[in-house]
């Protein structure tokens, strides 16, 4: 085998995290996307009534693309669960991914696609329960039908 | 779109091609579908299972009735069929869904006990066809016109493969293939999958990873009748006809 993978893969790197070491904390402004090569990752967000958990996200699964995407600080903190390994790609290595590995692309989007509806389900469920006022709903519609800036 | 699947058991086979000129293999695939079941194994056929730009119709009507009755059977049975489309298959992805007993995707994701097992046709990686894939089509339906008169060209033609690989000075991946192919799987293996499995090359192998994970791909029914079996995320290439 002559594949040269220090070459190949000098825009990304990979790092290995104890059991709930923080990977990237809430508001912090880095660029960089993960993927999740072994173990787990929980993605916690603080609230009114403390730090709740959000997501959790198994091997295979990537998380950091919205401040990738939209250029914007940390939305949530990210810790390990139990010993992991996450391959960290930067900005300028993201889009060389893609081409490399088109499918990558592919399941981004089913996976952000699967997100936006685990989402619009449990609004909707929210709104059903009566937990979330008429008001309320109608000024998260009209903001999510901005374009972003 | 399906791309995730779990199986305890799973065969993965490739390359088909039922319908092409050189292609004997219906009797041996019905009987490898069938012995599969009985097996318990689930079934993903990877790609190209059949043939449309190198098929003569006759040999197409002939061939995929028989293999689509075995296909219902083995679905009434409970087994689940994964079909992955390939470049052979890409216009007949409609027409494979309506069959009913196919579970087409465009690449598999498999969970089998501990492992990440990835299952894709491998076409997009193959250079010739993504940097010219009108020509690619030319040469393929050339190729069919080149094999109605003379099916045994289709061995010398893979025979050459093997050999001009074994002169590159860059010997990377299965004998035979590009290095594109051993690349992409190197690739995907940084995702977090354990084992990754192309067909579309035709060319039998399998390789060590510098990653250590493992790159397979069973070659083509029109050689020899290899497939991959996955049981309880241990991977390996096994010949049907030594197994049984």
């Amino acid at each position: 085998m002559a594949l040269d993978t220090d070459r190949r893969f000098s825009q990304e790197h990979i790092r290995e995290f104890k059991d709930g070491e923080i990977v990237f904390a809430e508001g912090d402004p880095g660029r960089d996307l993960y993927i999740i090569q072994d173990g787990a990752v929980i993605i916690r967000k603080k609230t009114e009534v403390g730090e709740v958990d959000l997501v959790h996200f198994k091997r295979g699964d990537f998380f950091g693309d919205m401040a990738l995407l939209q250029a914007i600080p940390r939305f949530a903190s990210a810790y390990a669960k139990g010993p992991t390994k996450l391959l960290i790609l930067q900005p300028g290595g993201f889009l060389l991914k893609l081409r490399r590995d088109p499918t990558f692309a592919f399941e981004m989007i089913q996976q952000l696609s699967y997100r936006v509806k685990t989402s619009s389900e449990k609004f909707l469920e929210a709104v059903h329960k009566g937990r979330i006022s008429k008001e309320v709903v109608a000024e998260i519609l009209t903001h999510s039908e901005k374009p972003h800036s | 779109m399906m791309t995730h699947a779990h199986s305890k058991r799973m065969v993965v086979i490739s390359d088909l091609h039922l319908g092409n000129p050189f292609s004997q293999t219906r009797t041996k695939a019905v009987d490898f579908l069938r012995w599969a079941a009985r097996q318990d194994f689930d079934i993903c056929i990877n790609g190209d299972g059949l043939e449309i730009a190198q098929a003569s119709f006759t040999k197409l009507a002939v061939e995929i009735p028989d293999v689509i009755r075995v296909l219902k059977e083995l679905n009434k049975m409970g087994k689940t069929i994964y079909y992955i489309v390939g470049n052979h298959d890409i216009a007949l992805e409609h027409f494979l869904e309506d069959w009913g007993a196919l579970k087409v995707c465009p690449f598999l994701n498999v969970t089998s006990g501990d492992s990440r097992i990835r299952i894709e046709h491998g076409h997009l990686y193959d250079p010739f066809f993504v940097a010219y894939p009108r020509l690619y089509e030319f040469c393929t339906r050339l190729g069919g016109v080149i094999l109605a008169i003379a099916p045994e060209a289709y061995r010398l033609w893979i025979s050459f493969e093997r050999w001009r690989a074994r002169l590159r000075a860059r010997r990377t991946g299965i004998i035979g293939e590009p290095p594109q192919f051993a690349e992409a799987a190197l690739e995907l293996s940084r995702r977090g999958f354990d084992s990754i499995v192309f067909g579309h090359t035709h060319h039998l192998g399998q390789i060590e990873l510098p990653t250590g994970q493992k790159y397979f791909n069973p070659g083509s029914w029109l050689l020899s009748c290899h497939y991959v079996e996955i049981d309880q995320g241990r991977v390996s290439l096994k010949n049907w006809e030594e197994a049984v």
